[in-house]
């Protein structure tokens, strides 16, 4: 049998707006088609994983205060994460995740959480605390040469600079700054974004591709996936495009 | 304008409000702020002012410590409706003072919005604050849970009256640290009931001492992040318990405080943590413990929290859940009922509900204890059915439909049992609708 090994980062401090669900969709998925999905996680006081050994890294947001006690242990194994990344390891990661993989994240007081350093972004809290790129939002994506639309819901307060290649054109809501025409960074085997929601469970598109690319480095071969039925998944990204694109 | 002059007038407009029909809630309140922003000072208050704060359970909470008093004899004025901010709450005391301001009354108790709280009571003066709970709540309207509770510390840190706090709630144990010279701290806590788990089975906030950042050790989970906790590091939870209630027995809804057996007309674990503060309020203020044992037996909602009605000959019970901690005890309720049932979950994004709707995936939906089937509605009736679904609950069992009477006609084709769980603007709607049906069903 196919299997995913899947490593969850800090599921019990990065645990915010659903994120977890981007871990029951992608093994919904993958159980519903034969393969195993196997889910360790990784958090702070646990041996440290074998970062090479997995096909996809997840990790999401969580609140500020417990994303700095984080922040210090997760940089520890910033020399392995850059590996896994070159390597070719999948890495799906959400909101905070997303900010820390960066340089640094610049706070509203100005003080500096540095990042891992894998890619080149940076982040800057927005002044006004008050003020949050929160709301449903829709992207438009290209995998694999085709164009995909993407819906989530972004509620964050940094305003991530210096971006090499986006994960999507915004349609609908802010992006990766307020007014945004872009959201997130992607690249061969990373997607960071700011999207919630949770994110795959309204894209059984986007997941089909990150299990197919992940199932292609492993195996080696293209594996085809059934179709499954998606008839409710078709049915709310019909109803919400209709809500927030066509009424715009 | 003067006092007197702005309380005639809102109590007219109130009035008026009353005969077009309009219940008003906040809007008598916003007026009397515009009128004069300083309102709230206005009031001639003479007896203990009493509030109940926390993410959930304020009605309940609220609603049975001014039952339990007034059956006590005693002059209660409260905003029972739940208009729970500053323009609710002024909307409420006018209504009820004198042309003077006066409030005639032996206890004024408020339900208070929690990020409310500072700003009321930085002008009314009060006597005993109830703190429930502290749970993620449309984050996207509130922000982070903790933000919440350092409001609350802050205004806590000049406050040295009456502190009622829930003991098994990491977050609401640690506000008796914002004053440390303040003497009036009381505890209540509630037995390891039944279905208490050894590991953490719901969503849940603090996990982290917020003294020392150490990970809190917990010996059981009540629900959610509600149970025993201790830090090793600075012994952080180790509280003296002032009301304590024990032998928790849901099934035949009793539990006892200081070895008085006390029944009620609820069954849930949360519930009995609301009884626990109502209690602890009345121990407090020495209410007569016969009355309130009567009371307790007698007390019951009727505005969809825990609201049972019989439609079509199927017993209904209608829950509000605004929160995934809400719709966990929700389904902890329907898990410890044995028999066959099916559930309506309605879910709206409007502005009130907060526009995010991804808390329902912190909804633990992997166990269903013979639910027969699940029918989802409301606005993001097709976000719930794709997050039932992948809990891997049959796919066959569930249906969509946004419209909520089309739901509730499905719902009642087949006889059994059924649960209806809605999120906040969800549940009005949702009750008339139900209520609308019955009277088709030619239901008395």
């Amino acid at each position: 049998m196919k299997e995913l090994r899947i490593l969850y980062l800090y599921p019990d401090i990065l645990d915010l707006y659903g994120d977890i669900g981007n871990i029951k969709v992608i093994t919904y998925r993958l159980e519903k088609r034969g393969f195993k999905a196997v889910v360790d996680t990784y958090s702070i006081n646990d041996d440290k994983p074998d970062f090479e050994s997995y096909d996809l890294i997840f990790a999401g947001g969580g609140a500020d205060n417990e994303q700095q006690i984080l922040s210090q242990d997760l940089i520890k194994y910033k020399e392995d994460i850059k590996k896994a990344v070159d390597k070719g390891v999948f890495f799906l990661l959400i909101c905070g995740a997303y900010q820390l993989f960066g340089k640094y994240y610049k706070g509203v007081d100005g003080e500096i959480i540095p990042g891992l350093e894998i890619f080149d972004y940076y982040t800057e809290a927005n002044p006004d605390r008050s003020k949050r790129c929160i709301g449903n939002i829709i992207i438009e994506t290209n995998l694999d040469g085709e164009k995909v639309k993407v819906i989530g819901f972004e509620n964050h307060c940094g305003q991530t600079y210096d971006i090499k290649s986006t994960f999507g054109q915004v349609l609908f809501g802010n992006g990766n700054k307020f007014n945004d025409s872009s959201e997130g960074y992607m690249t061969d085997n990373v997607i960071a974004t700011y999207l919630h929601g949770p994110l795959l469970s309204k894209n059984p598109e986007l997941t089909d591709f990150i299990i197919k690319k992940c199932l292609k480095r492993k195996y080696n071969e293209d594996v085809e996936l059934e179709k499954l039925d998606d008839n409710f998944e078709n049915l709310c990204r019909n109803q919400l495009f209709e809500r927030f694109l066509e009424n715009k | 304008m003067k006092n007197f002059f702005v309380i005639l007038f809102i109590k007219g407009v109130s009035f008026f409000l009353k005969i077009f029909g309009k219940n008003g809630g906040n809007l008598p309140g916003k007026l009397a702020f515009k009128l004069n922003p300083n309102i709230l000072k206005c009031f001639k208050i003479d007896c203990p002012v009493i509030a109940v704060t926390g993410t959930n359970g304020k009605t309940m909470t609220n609603n049975c410590i001014v039952r339990i008093l007034e059956d006590d004899n005693k002059r209660v004025i409260s905003n029972l409706e739940g208009n729970n901010m500053e323009t609710g709450i002024v909307s409420t005391l006018i209504k009820k003072c004198s042309l003077t301001g006066k409030i005639k009354a032996d206890y004024l108790v408020l339900e208070t919005d929690e990020s409310y709280v500072p700003i009321v009571y930085k002008d009314l003066k009060l006597d005993c604050l109830v703190v429930l709970n502290f749970f993620r709540d449309q984050l996207d309207r509130s922000g982070e849970v903790e933000s919440l509770i350092l409001k609350i510390n802050e205004f806590l840190k000049t406050y040295d009256k009456n502190l009622i706090l829930n003991s098994d709630d990491p977050n609401v144990s640690r506000l008796a640290m914002a004053n440390p010279e303040n003497k009036n701290i009381y505890y209540y806590s509630v037995d390891r009931y039944k279905f208490a788990t050894d590991e953490l089975r719901e969503a849940g906030e603090g996990k982290f001492c917020p003294f020392c950042n150490t990970r809190l050790k917990y010996k059981y989970y009540q629900y959610a992040h509600v149970g025993k906790f201790i830090c090793d590091k600075c012994n952080y939870g180790g509280n003296e318990i002032y009301n304590l209630l024990e032998n928790v027995d849901l099934e035949n809804r009793s539990f006892e405080i200081d070895g008085t057996t006390y029944t009620t007309k609820f069954n849930s674990i949360y519930s009995t943590y609301n009884f626990a503060a109502a209690t602890t309020v009345c121990k407090l203020y020495n209410t007569d413990l016969i009355s309130m044992k009567n009371t307790l037996e007698n007390f019951v909602l009727n505005n969809g929290r825990l609201e049972k009605m019989v439609i079509n000959n199927n017993d209904t019970i209608i829950n509000i859940a605004k929160n995934p901690t809400g719709a966990n005890v929700s389904l902890r309720l329907v898990n410890e009922d044995n028999e066959h049932k099916e559930i309506l979950f309605v879910l709206n994004d409007n502005i009130a509900d907060g526009k995010d709707v991804s808390w329902i995936w912190d909804i633990n939906f992997d166990v269903l204890n013979n639910v027969d089937r699940i029918i989802t509605s409301g606005t993001r009736a097709f976000d719930l059915a794709i997050r039932i679904k992948t809990s891997n609950y049959p796919v066959e069992k569930i249906e969509a439909y946004t419209d909520i009477y089309e739901a509730i006609e499905h719902l009642y084709e087949k006889n059994t049992k059924k649960y209806v769980i809605t999120n906040y603007t969800a549940t009005q709607d949702t009750r008339h609708k139900l209520m609308r049906f019955k009277e088709k069903c030619g239901d008395k």
